[in-house]
C-alpha cells in the first residue's frame, strides 16, 4: 500500500506549520506519522452521509464598549525587540502579506 | 503529616470554620509535606509557598474555601505567576492576567501553593512529556502519575494540596486521577470558563477539579461553574448547588454499561472493579442496563484528527514575535521555524504536523471533515444511550499506572485514552473515582459519564459508588 | 480584447471597540496602546463577538441587496505573519453572513449594477511598516492597535471592464458606507482597502488568467494599477508571453505592478470552523429592526430627485454624494418649493463658501430654514441676488436668520417708487447722451442706465422697478 505521507508531503506540512525537520529525525517522524495517520484513516469506512452536524449557537454577543486592556509593558514586555513603541521583526516586505 | 489534619477539602473547611484549624497552620504543615516529598514526586514546576502562607493569613474562615491550598496546572493563567505549559517555549513567560476559573477560586478564598507539572501543552498521558522533568506517581515513585494533569493529581494524592485544577482535552484530568487514586472531574463542556486556559483542542478543552473525594469535586465545581462573558462557549444555565445535590443512594437510577466496550482488553483487576461497582449500584437501588454506542471505538481516531487540527492552529501563536522563546533567523520564515523547532518538544511537533496535514488542501475532507462527522455520529449515539441510562460506567483506563519510560510508541500511548475520549467528543461530563487497587496496590479508577449539564446527577451517582467502594466522602 | 475585473474590498466597520475584545479602534494613537490578551493573541485568551459589528455588517449587506443568512459561521484562516498574533485570522469562509446583492455604478453607458458574490465579517490584522531599505537585514515595525478591528469584506463578481468602472464602484461603495454611517470609508486611513483581480482575454467568451493586485492605497491607485495591468497583459498576449496566475504588488511611485515574492508554503490556509465561536444566528426580529432603520439609499434618493424635482442627473448625483447634503436639500425644498433654484444655489454659492471654510454642511450653522428664507427674499425682491452673497456667510458662520442678517448688513432692497424715481431723474440728467440714444430707439442702453442707478443706490434699488421707472421717464 502506498504511504499516506512521504518525505515531500512532510516537508510541505512542516513548512506550513513553520517547523524544521532535521534529517536525522525524518525517518522516525515519517514512521510515527504514517502509523498514526494509517490508524485514524480507519474512519473512511464509516458511512457518515446522513450525519447532520450540529453546532451550538452564540447566545450572547459583546456590547460595543471600550474597556481597558493591557499597557504596552504588560502586553509586550516580553517581546524580543521593541523600538519607539513598535515591535521590531525581520523585514517581511514581499512576503505573504494579506 | 499530622494524622489529625483534614483529609478532604470538606473536612478542612469545617475544621477552619469551627476554628479547630487555622489556614496558616495548615499551610505551614503543607509546606513541610511539600518540602519533604516533592523532591521525589516533582509535582510542581513553581512553588509560591511564602506568598501562599502570607495570603492564608488574610483568609476568612467564613469564605467558601477559607484559605485552602489549591494547586493550579501550569497551563492556566494566574497573573504575575509563571505559566510555562511545561514547554521551553514559555519557560520564562509570566501571566499578565488570571483565568476566570482561577479567579473564582481565589475569590472564594483559595490560596495557590504552586503551579503544577504537565505534559507539554497538555499533550500526553504520562507527564513524561514535560520539557522540564517528569512527575512521579506518589503511590509508586517508579511509575508515571498519568497525564497531562499529572502534576496536579500527584499534588493532591501526595497531600501537597487539598484540591487542584487540571485541564481535560481527552482525559487529562480523569486518567491521572485514576493512576494516582484521586477524583478527577471533567464538567460539561462550557460549564467552566476556558478563559485563561492555554488552548490545546478548543472544542474539547475543559477545566476540571482534582480532589480526594467526589464531594470535594462538587465543592470546587460550585465555585468554578460560573458563566463567563469572556468565553463565547461558556454556558448560561440556572444555578445548581452541586454539593447539595449529592444523594445518599442510586434509588431509581439506571446505570448503563456500554456494549461495544465489553470486549476491550483491560487489566483483570479493573474488570473486577467494574463488577464491584455494578454490584454496588444494584445494592444502592439502581438498575443496570446495557446500552449501545455503535461507533464509540471510532472516538479515538476521530479525536486524534480533531485535537491535532485544533492544536496546530492554537499553537501557531508561539512564533517568537511578541512573547516566549525567540531564536533569530535570517528572515522571518527562518526565525519562526528556528524558534518553534527549539521551543516545542517532539510530541507537540508530531501533533502540530498531524494537524497541519489533516487540514491541508487535498486531505481536509478525508480526515478533518470525516472526523467531525464521526464525532457528531458518536455524540448522537451517546445522547441516545443516555436516554435509556442516567449514567454510563466504564473503566477510566485499560491499565493501572505504568512505569516511567515503559510506553514509547505514541500510538500505543494514544490508545490508552479509549475510555476517556468519548466524553470530550460529546461535551459530556465525566468523572473518574478511585475503586480499589490492583495486585501491586496501584489505584484503579472507574469512570461515569452523564448527559450534558447532568453534572449534578453525575456527581451524585459517582459519590454513591465512590463511598460504597471504600472512598471517604 | 476584453478586460475582466473583480474587486475584494475590506471596509472597516465604525465600532468603538474591536471585533473580539474591548480595545479601542481609535486611529492614529501611539503604537501598541490599544492591546489586550485577546487581540495580542496571548495564550489562554478567547474572542467574544462585538454585537455592533454584526449590526453594521447587516446594514451594509441589506443596503447592497444581499441575502442575509440566518446561520453563519466563523472560521480560522491559518498563516504566519508578524502582524497576525494568533497565526490565524478569524473570518468567515464556508458560511458567510451574506451572499449575492449588487451595487449600481454610473458608467459611460448609464447606470449598471455590479453583482456581488458575498460579504463576510472578519478581524483586521495589525499594521506592518516596512523599513525603506528592503535589503537583507531590514526591519519591519509592527503596531497591533489595528489588530482585531472589525471588517466587512465584500467580493464582487468579475463585472467591471475598466479601471474607470472599478473607480466608480469604489466611489459608489464609499458613498454608501458613509451614507449608512458604518465606516469612514477613508482609504488613506486604511478604513477601506481593495485588492483587484484583472484578466485580459482576446476571446470575449472566456476570461483570461486571473492576476491579483495588492498594495492599492487609494482609488486612483486602483485605477492606475488596472490601467497598467490591462496594458501589460495585452502586451503579453500580443507577444505570446505566458501570463502566470499570480499576485502582484503595485508600485505607487512607478505606477507599475511586479510579482510578489511567493513562498513555497503560501495559499494553503487550512480553513476550519472556529471552535471558540458558536454559530452566529440572525433572528428575524433583528433583521427587521435593521431593515426598519435603513435610510433611503443614495441611488434611490438620486433617482427620486430627478423624477420628483426635475433635477438633472448631474445635480442629483452631486446633491446625493453625502447624506447630510441630500437631506439638507430635501428639507429646504419642503420649506420653499423651488428645487432647481435651491440645487443651483447649493452647488454654487453654498459649495463655494464651504470650500473656503473647509467645512462640510453639517459643520456650519446654516439651516434649511435659513437657506429657504434667503432664497425667498431674493425671489420676492427684498434683496438682490448679488446682495444674497453677502448674507450667506452670516447664515453659515453665525446662524442668524436671513431677516436679521439683511437688517444687520442694511441690505433691504429699496422698492420705494418715489425714492427710485428721484435717482432715475438724476441718472437721466447725468447721462444725457445715453438717454438720448435710448429715446432714439437703442433699447440696449437701458441696461447701462439701470446699472448707473443701481450704483447710485449702492445696490439697494430693486433693479426691475428701476428699469420700469427709467423707461417711463424717458418715454
Ligand atoms: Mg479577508
Ligand atoms: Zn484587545
Amino acid at each position: 500500500m502506498a504511504a499516506i505521507i512521504d518525505s515531500k508531503t512532510l516537508e510541505h506540512v512542516a513548512s506550513l506549520a513553520r517547523l524544521e525537520i532535521s534529517p536525522d529525525q525524518e525517518d522516525k517522524l515519517l514512521n510515527d506519522l504514517e502509523n498514526i495517520l494509517g490508524y485514524v484513516a480507519q474512519l473512511t469506512s464509516i458511512d457518515t452521509s446522513s450525519v447532520v452536524t450540529k453546532r451550538p449557537a452564540m447566545t450572547e454577543l459583546r456590547p460595543d464598549e471600550v474597556i481597558d486592556g493591557l499597557t504596552r509593558e504588560q502586553g509586550l514586555g516580553g517581546a524580543p525587540a521593541m523600538r519607539d513603541g513598535f515591535v521590531v521583526v525581520r523585514n517581511v516586505m514581499g512576503g505573504e502579506d494579506e | 503529616m499530622n494524622s489529625e489534619l483534614p483529609r478532604s477539602l470538606d473536612q478542612y473547611r469545617r475544621a477552619v470554620r469551627t476554628h479547630v484549624l487555622s489556614p496558616t497552620e495548615y499551610l505551614q504543615e503543607t509546606r513541610e509535606v511539600i518540602e519533604q516529598n516533592d523532591p521525589q514526586v516533582r509535582a510542581f514546576l513553581h512553588l509560591r509557598l511564602d506568598a501562599a502562607i502570607s495570603e492564608s493569613k488574610a483568609a476568612k474562615s467564613s469564605s467558601l474555601l477559607a484559605g485552602a491550598p489549591i494547586a493550579i496546572k501550569d497551563n492556566i493563567m494566574m497573573a504575575g505567576e509563571p505559566c510555562t505549559c511545561g514547554s521551553l517555549m514559555l519557560e520564562h513567560y509570566v501571566a499578565p492576567y488570571t483565568a476566570t476559573a482561577v479567579q473564582a477560586l481565589l475569590s472564594a478564598g483559595a490560596v495557590v501553593p504552586g503551579k503544577t507539572n504537565l505534559d507539554e501543552f497538555a499533550m500526553g498521558s504520562s507527564t513524561e512529556n514535560s520539557a522540564f522533568f517528569p512527575t512521579h506517581n506518589p503511590q509508586d515513585l517508579s511509575r508515571v502519575p498519568g497525564g497531562s494533569s499529572g502534576g496536579s493529581t500527584a499534588a493532591v494524592a501526595a497531600g501537597f494540596a487539598l484540591g487542584a485544577v487540571g485541564s481535560d482535552t481527552g482525559g487529562s484530568v480523569r486518567q491521572p486521577a485514576a493512576f494516582c487514586g484521586v477524583v478527577g472531574f471533567k464538567p460539561t463542556y462550557g460549564l467552566v470558563s476556558r478563559y485563561g486556559l492555554v488552548a490545546f483542542g478548543s472544542s474539547l478543552d475543559c477545566i476540571g477539579p482534582i480532589t480526594r473525594s467526589v464531594r470535594d469535586a462538587a465543592i470546587m465545581l460550585n465555585i468554578m461553574a460560573v458563566h463567563d462573558p469572556r468565553d463565547a462557549t461558556s454556558l448560561r444555565h440556572a444555578p445548581v448547588d452541586y454539593e447539595a445535590s449529592l444523594q445518599p443512594s442510586l434509588a431509581g437510577k439506571r446505570l448503563g454499561i456500554i456494549h461495544e466496550l465489553q470486549g476491550l482488553d483491560v487489566q483483570p483487576e479493573i474488570a473486577r472493579a467494574m463488577e464491584d461497582a455494578r454490584r454496588a449500584a444494584l445494592q444502592s437501588g439502581a438498575s443496570v442496563v446495557e446500552v449501545s454506542v455503535p461507533h464509540i471505538l471510532s472516538a479515538l481516531p476521530a479525536y486524534y484528527i480533531i485535537a491535532p487540527a485544533e492544536c496546530s492552529a492554537n499553537l501557531g501563536r508561539f512564533d517568537g514575535v511578541r512573547y516566549g522563546l525567540h531564536l533569530e533567523g535570517r528572515d522571518m520564515t527562518e526565525t519562526y521555524s528556528r524558534t518553534r523547532n527549539a521551543g516545542f518538544g517532539s510530541e507537540v511537533k508530531r501533533r502540530i504536523l498531524i494537524g497541519a496535514f489533516v487540514l491541508s488542501a487535498g486531505y481536509y475532507d478525508a480526515y478533518y471533515k470525516k472526523a467531525t462527522d464521526v464525532r457528531q455520529l458518536i455524540t448522537d449515539e451517546l445522547d441516545l444511550a443516555l436516554q435509556s441510562a442516567d449514567v454510563l460506567l466504564t473503566p477510566t483506563t485499560p491499565t493501572t499506572a505504568f512505569k516511567l519510560g515503559a510506553v514509547s510508541d505514541p500510538l500505543e500511548m494514544y490508545k490508552a485514552d479509549v475510555f476517556t475520549i468519548p466524553a470530550n467528543l460529546g461535551g459530556l461530563p465525566a468523572i473518574s473515582f478511585p475503586a480499589g487497587t490492583d495486585e501491586s496496590g496501584l489505584p484503579i479508577g472507574l469512570q461515569l459519564m452523564g448527559p450534558r449539564l447532568g453534572d449534578a446527577d453525575l456527581l451524585s451517582a459517582a459519590n454513591v459508588l465512590f463511598t460504597s467502594l471504600g472512598g471517604a466522602s | 480584447m476584453i478586460t475582466t475585473i473583480g474587486l475584494e474590498i475590506h471596509v472597516q466597520l465604525a465600532t468603538r471597540s474591536k471585533m473580539f475584545c474591548g480595545c479601542s479602534t481609535a486611529f492614529g494613537d501611539e503604537p501598541n496602546t490599544h492591546i489586550c490578551p485577546v487581540c495580542l493573541g496571548l495564550p489562554g485568551a478567547l474572542p467574544v463577538l462585538n454585537a455592533t459589528a454584526v449590526q453594521l455588517a447587516i446594514g451594509i449587506a441589506m443596503a447592497l441587496g444581499c441575502q442575509l443568512h440566518e446561520v453563519s459561521e466563523f472560521s480560522r484562516k491559518n498563516y504566519f505573519y508578524p502582524d497576525l498574533p494568533k497565526s490565524y485570522q478569524i473570518t468567515q469562509y464556508d458560511r458567510p453572513i451574506a451572499t449575492g446583492g449588487s451595487l449600481p455604478i454610473a458608467t459611460a453607458g448609464g447606470t449598471r449594477a455590479i453583482r456581488l458574490t458575498r460579504a463576510h465579517i472578519e478581524e483586521d490584522a495589525g499594521k506592518s511598516m516596512h523599513a525603506a531599505d528592503i535589503t537583507l537585514g531590514g526591519e519591519t515595525l509592527v503596531d497591533f492597535n489595528r489588530c482585531g478591528v472589525p471588517l466587512i469584506e465584500i467580493v464582487t463578481e468579475p463585472d467591471m471592464q475598466s479601471g474607470d468602472e472599478a473607480y466608480e464602484f469604489l466611489r459608489s461603495l464609499r458613498r454608501l458606507v458613509r451614507w449608512l454611517g458604518v465606516s469612514s470609508g477613508d482609504m488613506e486611513k486604511g478604513a477601506m482597502r481593495c485588492d483587484v483581480n484583472v484578466s485580459v482575454s482576446p476571446d470575449p467568451s472566456r476570461h483570461g488568467t486571473k492576476v491579483e493586485i495588492k498594495n492599492l492605497n487609494s482609488f486612483r491607485s486602483v485605477k492606475r494599477a488596472i490601467d497598467y495591468e490591462e496594458q501589460r497583459q495585452a502586451q503579453c498576449l500580443a507577444d505570446g508571453t505566458p501570463i502566470p496566475m499570480e499576485t502582484r504588488h503595485f508600485d505607487e511611485a512607478l505606477g507599475t505592478t511586479a510579482p510578489m515574492r511567493s513562498k513555497e508554503a503560501s495559499n494553503d490556509y487550512r480553513y476550519f470552523p472556529e471552535p471558540d465561536l458558536p454559530l452566529l444566528m440572525l433572528g428575524a426580529a433583528e433583521l427587521a429592526s435593521v431593515r426598519e432603520h435603513l435610510p433611503e439609499l443614495p441611488w434611490e434618493m438620486q433617482a427620486r430627485f430627478e423624477s420628483e424635482f426635475g433635477l438633472t442627473p448631474y445635480d442629483a448625483a452631486l446633491l446625493t454624494e453625502e447624506r447630510s447634503t441630500a437631506e439638507f436639500f430635501q428639507r429646504t425644498v419642503v420649506i420653499s418649493n423651488n428645487p432647481r433654484k435651491i440645487a443651483t444655489y447649493m452647488e454654487t454659492e453654498v459649495a463655494k463658501l464651504l470650500n473656503e471654510r473647509g467645512k462640510t454642511l453639517s459643520e456650519t450653522m446654516l439651516t434649511p430654514e435659513a437657506l429657504a428664507g434667503l432664497l425667498t427674499m431674493v425671489e420676492s425682491g427684498i434683496i438682490s441676488n448679488t446682495a444674497s452673497k453677502d448674507v450667506l456667510p452670516l447664515l453659515v458662520d453665525t446662524g442668524v436668520t436671513p431677516d436679521e442678517a439683511v437688517r444687520k448688513l442694511g441690505l433691504e432692497q429699496v422698492s420705494d417708487t418715489s425714492a427710485i424715481e428721484e435717482l432715475a431723474r438724476q441718472v437721466i440728467i447725468e447721462n444725457a447722451a445715453q438717454a438720448e440714444q435710448f429715446r432714439s430707439g437703442k433699447e440696449a442702453v437701458l441696461g447701462f442706465l439701470v446699472g448707473q442707478l443701481m450704483k447710485k443706490s449702492k445696490g439697494k434699488a430693486n433693479p426691475k422697478l428701476a428699469g420700469e421707472l427709467l423707461r417711463k421717464l424717458l418715454g
